[in-house]
């Protein structure tokens, strides 16, 4: 094989070449049968039997709120924070199985459907459908639309795309549109750590099984009056609240949450690196909860 | 609309690149700036031919009349076609020549024609075989006239040549006699490249050395800058051969040109790769390029030469035009021009080729050093216009194993030229003056050229001198990969890797020289501004 050969991988388009490369064929990887009977059978081998001990093995993981879940009906758009690949795992490997075996993530089409392997790994893993971030979405919130209508729930990352320092980013308003519009629960889940463990630009966690943890939070429905962009400033603060339990308490997340004095959590103004540099900072490693002191 | 060519600058996002040598390719990752010229996408071809065909023949362009009404019974009728030199690698059957001449010879026979001759316009190349020309023509063809009636032109035969007078250049014009005394000549041509076609056709393809070596000489080829550029007073050979074209057609001479030109689909399916830009191979062309080196590395060389003997080209017909020689050879060169022309600004300080297995003059044989010499040098180094791609004095950096290896059969007077000439000078005027003449008329030479199927005994100093401008304008020749003993003998050197070469090529061009990968073929022509 040829030395720095792109073999199976995403072709680049040397810069100079660009204008004369034609735009890419809009052809979609089918992912329908990824939801199938079958798919999902596979997709609950894969996920239990390996992703789930992979994700043990590698990280320190501890996940909380999942009693949220209970009693509640399907389906539910599930939404996180998003600050790396590890996102997508961690939430499908911790769902409780009722929901496990009926949720679908929304992945990026133009970098997840790029290449046929990939494709295939992603629908099968994730029972994922294309979401496509260049042209207002318009077929993925169709496909969306049409699984929600069907039971199946749905996990979104309403920043787009993963945080390129650890903060959090504005929300898009594609997954509160879509709630407005089929009426659909949302349930907000932190994931805390995973920046730190696997960035932007790195393809495995880093060694030392760093912290991670998933938070649940409670569901809530878009309100009867209610714009696209309140529901969004909505789903922000849920899942801003989530993410400062990790640094204070629940108790005190919730006063706060009742002074409306959560502190936002997209990172400090300034340059670049300041923002980079808070960003990854490492969690706090908590050992053991002692039984006494 | 297919995309035009154009000209890439590697970047660290560009892919290792494909470059051909020999009977094989290897991936190489140039530095970072390498400029690289990419020939346009293959034209659409025309969808009925046939319909294309007859409406050139019926519609003559330039003072022509339709062909019909230019065959009348008890006429002499010659026909002649370019050899199997064109194209390259030879054409998926049916070859267009066989299309043009079916629907010729069914026009001549309805008119009551009955003296037909068809002849294979060869000049000095080597006879082809009957197997080669039924191949071009077709069963139906070959069956109806081979060999009586359709044969290879003898460049040696005194009493089949007729000399038509001189030029204002003193240039002898002597063709073949047949063509000259018939009431029609009908030229069937392909144009491959610019150089072809136009009055080259008659005054080169039907002539012998007398009337050849006015223009296939060192001189006229330093001043052919190149012979790729047939516009007047670019291409001294051009010129020449448009001169004695003119004197043949105002001596009587009435000829029907039909001249075609072909697009870019150089290889089939399943070296489809080959046809592409690298980032735009998929994960299928990808898996095919590694599959086809390995497979290549582990064939035994006959196994590999047999392979790249078999493949022909998918070319698609992208033009037809017949009529008046200079009419229809100045809409052929459009065509040409529209699938081949690829605007590079600037020249560099070195330039990089990478030679395929196959050139003109090694179709069904072995590229043998000297062809080598011509490929790289001669047709490749020449694909300009303006100026050369590279800087006067600067670097040819081509990739070829040039193997010690020779047709016996087809190239005799190869060997003797590269053990005797080639060893004692490399200077085309010396070997021109000291050489030319002895093996030009050698009498074992012209017999195996007229009988066996040779090349003729003086074509390997064409050769040379095919390649005398480019060695004149270069300071430097490496061959990356070349049998250093071989590539020694035509005085250039050789490199075990680019990297190497381009070490090398720093003493002649400084130390950090500008670098342009010409990717051919396909085959294209830099308008170099």
């Amino acid at each position: 094989m040829a030395d720095g050969f792109r073999w199976g991988r995403r072709p680049l388009v040397p810069r100079s070449a660009e204008a004369h490369t034609p735009p890419k064929e809009d052809r979609v990887f089918p992912s329908d049968w990824a939801r199938t009977d079958a798919g999902v059978a596979v997709r609950q081998v894969l996920l239990k039997g390996a992703m789930h001990p992979l994700i043990r093995n590698e990280l320190t993981l501890r996940v909380f709120g999942r009693d949220n879940l209970e009693g509640v009906d399907p389906p539910l758009i599930f939404y996180s924070n998003h600050s790396s690949h590890l996102d997508a795992t961690l939430i499908m490997c911790t769902l409780p199985d009722r929901w496990q075996s009926k949720t679908a993530v929304g992945a990026a089409r133009d970098y997840f459907f790029d290449v046929w392997w990939r494709q295939a790994f992603t629908a099968l893993v994730y029972g994922a459908f294309p979401i496509d971030r260049s042209r207002g979405g318009r077929g993925a919130v169709d496909k969306a639309r049409q699984l929600l209508s069907e039971g199946w729930s749905i996990v979104v990352f309403p920043e787009g795309t993963r945080s390129p320092d650890g903060h959090l980013q504005r929300f898009r308003h594609g997954a509160s549109r879509l709630a407005l519009e089929t009426g659909a629960g949302l349930a907000p889940i932190a994931v805390v750590g995973a920046y730190h463990a696997m960035p932007k630009g790195r393809f495995w966690p880093r060694g030392g099984r760093p912290p991670v943890t998933i938070r649940y939070g409670r569901p809530f429905w878009p309100r009867e009056v209610e714009t696209h962009q309140e529901l969004s400033r909505r789903m922000t603060r849920a899942v801003t609240e989530l993410l400062h339990e990790e640094t204070s308490t629940w108790w005190e997340t919730l006063q706060r949450a009742q002074r409306d004095e959560v502190p936002s959590l997209m990172g400090p103004t300034g340059p670049g690196w300041l923002r980079r540099w808070e960003g990854s900072r490492p969690p706090a490693r908590r050992g053991p909860d002692r039984v006494w002191d | 609309m297919p995309r035009p060519g154009f000209v890439l600058e590697v970047d660290e996002r560009t892919p290792p690149l494909l470059v051909h040598e020999g009977e094989g390719f290897r991936m190489q990752s140039f530095p970072l700036g390498t400029r690289v010229v990419y020939p346009p996408d293959s034209l659409p071809g025309i969808r009925d031919v046939n319909a294309a065909i007859r409406h050139a023949l019926l519609n003559p362009v330039g003072d022509a009349e339709p062909l019909p009404e230019l065959l009348k019974p008890g006429m002499k009728l010659t026909i002649a076609v370019d050899d199997i030199s064109i194209p390259l690698p030879p054409m998926r059957l049916p070859d267009i020549r066989q299309r043009i001449l079916e629907q010729v010879i069914e026009l001549a026979a309805r008119n009551g024609v009955e003296d037909v001759k068809i002849i294979v316009a060869t000049a000095l190349h080597r006879r082809m075989t009957a197997d080669e020309i039924k191949r071009m023509v077709g069963e139906r063809v070959f069956r109806s006239f081979w060999p009586k009636d359709l044969f290879n032109f003898d460049g040696e035969d005194r009493d089949g040549l007729v000399e038509i007078g001189t030029t204002d250049q003193h240039e002898v014009v002597e063709i073949s006699k047949r063509a000259a005394e018939s009431d029609l000549l009908v030229y069937v041509n392909v144009n491959l490249v610019a150089m072809d076609g136009g009055h080259k056709s008659v005054a080169i393809g039907l002539a012998g050395y007398r009337s050849l070596r006015h223009h296939h000489n060192v001189e006229t080829m330093l001043h052919s800058r190149s012979y790729m550029d047939p516009r007047p007073g670019h291409s001294a050979i051009a010129d020449s051969a448009t001169r004695m074209g003119r004197l043949v057609a105002a001596n009587g001479l009435k000829i029907f040109q039909i001249e075609t030109t072909v697009n870019a689909d150089t290889f089939p399916a399943n070296l489809g790769f080959l046809n592409k830009r690298e980032w735009e191979w998929s994960a299928y062309d990808q898996g095919l390029m590694i599959a086809a080196r390995k497979a290549n590395d582990l064939a035994p060389p006959r196994a590999r030469r047999e392979f790249y003997r078999r493949i022909e080209a998918p070319y698609k017909l992208t033009g037809i035009n017949a009529g008046e020689v200079e009419a229809v050879h100045e809409r052929t060169l459009d065509n040409l021009h529209r699938q081949q022309l690829v605007e590079v600004r600037g020249q560099s300080d070195v330039v990089v080729f990478g030679l395929p297995y196959i050139g003109p003059y090694n179709v069904n044989s072995i590229m043998n050093p000297i062809l080598v010499h011509c490929l790289g040098l001669g047709y490749l180094f020449n694909m300009y216009r303006n100026m050369p791609l590279v800087k006067p004095d600067g670097v040819v950096i081509m990739y070829h194993p040039v193997p010690w290896e020779f047709h016996q059969i087809h190239h005799p007077s190869y060997i003797d030229f590269f053990e005797e000439v080639l060893a004692e000078t490399t200077d085309p005027s010396t070997i021109e003056s000291k050489y030319e003449e002895r093996y030009a008329t050698d009498p074992w030479y012209t017999h195996l050229y007229r009988t066996s199927h040779a090349y003729h005994g003086v074509h390997p100093f064409y050769m040379w001198y095919w390649g005398a401008h480019g060695r004149d304008h270069a300071g430097d020749v490496i061959f990356v990969g070349g049998e250093p003993k071989s590539v020694a003998r035509l005085g250039y050197r050789a490199a075990g890797s680019f990297r190497d070469a381009i070490e090398m090529a720093k003493d002649t061009v400084g130390p950090s020289p500008s670098i342009t990968y010409f990717h051919a073929p396909p085959i294209m022509i830099a308008d170099v501004v």
